[in-house]
């Protein structure tokens, strides 16, 4: 299968980082083909413009060739995986500009007649989630996980009825040992190959 | 009150700057001394730097570049957040504001050796949320009602014990008529004139 791997992290010797390449390791090793897309490393720009909003609804909604590159990647990729540290209960900025801006109609999805949206994402048949959270489980089930529901849920619906998901989650970093640390990228990579 | 308004919109023409319009009019009609930040208009980044990553336990002094944010924050009693809702959240630029200037030392601080954030906000007594949704009630119920818990359960956590949560919503906006469009406008200019 085709592999997307979406990764939103400012520091190159980050954790996020860490998980990213064991995700890769594991992607490979399983004989998938992998494709990455590092928001930060490409400084992808996540505000949507003026122009973007203008060109939103039109017949070519994309105007960032970022953004043409990241649709081209998500159309043919079967499985889409991302990993970010989760910030403020959800997704960075940084990530959450980027399904906002890739994620337009004709790729995600398209409005029908009624102006209703239909799924788009038909080819994707797994979305994985992996994230760092600095709170422990209890706390981030009672805030409600809001990024693993953006990924999950609200971008799931956009996908065919048997796309599966996947959530890698490592809670509560701020307080980790580093041998849970090293085991949780194991576990990564492990849950990559087997895919 | 002290009132901080909060605006997120990259369109000068679209529903959304309606929406901000009526809620200004309604604070100023009730008397609010009212503070207002355009995200947009201010180009603030939204993209949280390497720098400020390694960074983020120093003192907010030592951020000057959003020195006038987080005094804004720590000014107001209430704040209000005015934007489209999009995948289920805060538009980008918006969450970028989050994720740079509730920073610690001005939304919260860790004591040495506690695992549990302190808030710091505790000046902010209310949070008032003024959105449009493109879907449905229902499918927003469905995805789990990201963006409402990111204000209700994460932001609102920073701030005062008595803190109140209002959310005041269009859902279906892309469906939806200009009467029912502007039968909003007046519920917001309803619920924030008083």
């Amino acid at each position: 299968m085709r592999a997307l791997l979406v990764v939103s992290h400012p520091s190159a010797t980050s954790y996020t980082k860490a998980m990213a390449a064991a995700a890769r390791r594991g992607l490979e090793r399983g004989g998938h083909d992998v494709e990455e897309l590092d928001l930060y490393t490409m400084g992808f720009q996540p505000a949507m413009t003026k122009a973007e909003r203008d060109a939103y609804h039109g017949v070519d909604p994309m105007v960032d060739p970022a953004v043409q590159l990241s649709a081209a990647l998500v159309k043919r990729a079967d499985v889409l995986v991302f990993v970010y540290p989760t910030w403020w209960g959800g997704l960075p900025a940084m990530l959450k500009g980027w399904l906002e801006k890739t994620m337009v109609p004709g790729v995600a999805f398209v409005f029908d007649a009624e102006n209703k949206v239909r799924p788009g994402l038909q080819t994707v048949q797994r979305i994985v989630g992996i994230s760092s959270y600095g709170s422990k489980r209890p706390y981030v089930m009672l805030v409600n996980d809001n990024g693993r529901r953006v990924l999950l849920r609200a971008l799931r619906l956009n996908t065919g009825w048997r796309t599966r998901r996947t959530w890698l989650p490592f809670y509560g970093i701020d307080t980790s040992t580093e041998d849970e640390r090293i085991a949780f990228l194991d576990r990564v990579e492990r849950a990559m190959a087997a895919l | 009150m002290r009132t901080l308004v909060v605006y997120c919109h990259p369109d000068a023409a679209s529903f959304t700057s309606a929406v901000r319009d009526s809620a200004l009019a309604a604070l100023r009609s009730a008397g609010h001394d009212v503070r207002f930040t355009d995200l947009y208009e201010d180009e603030f980044d939204p993209v949280l730097s390497e720098a400020e990553h390694v960074n983020h336990l120093a003192d907010p002094s030592t951020k000057p570049a959003i020195a006038r944010y987080v005094d804004d924050l720590r000014w107001c009693r209430s704040l209000v957040l005015i934007y489209p809702t999009w995948w289920a959240g805060q538009p980008a630029m918006l969450k970028g504001w989050i994720d740079r200037v509730w920073m610690h030392g001005v939304a919260w601080e860790l004591a040495a050796g506690s695992a549990r954030l302190r808030p710091l906000l505790r000046n902010v007594r209310s949070i008032t949320v003024v959105t449009t949704h493109g879907s449905s009630k229902w499918v927003n119920a469905l995805e789990g009602e990201v963006g409402k818990r990111t204000v209700t359960r994460v932001l609102r956590s920073m701030c005062s014990r008595r803190c109140r949560t209002r959310w005041i919503a269009l859902y279906g906006i892309d469906r939806s008529t200009d009467a029912q469009r502007q039968r909003f406008l007046a519920r917001i200019t309803r619920r924030l004139g008083r």
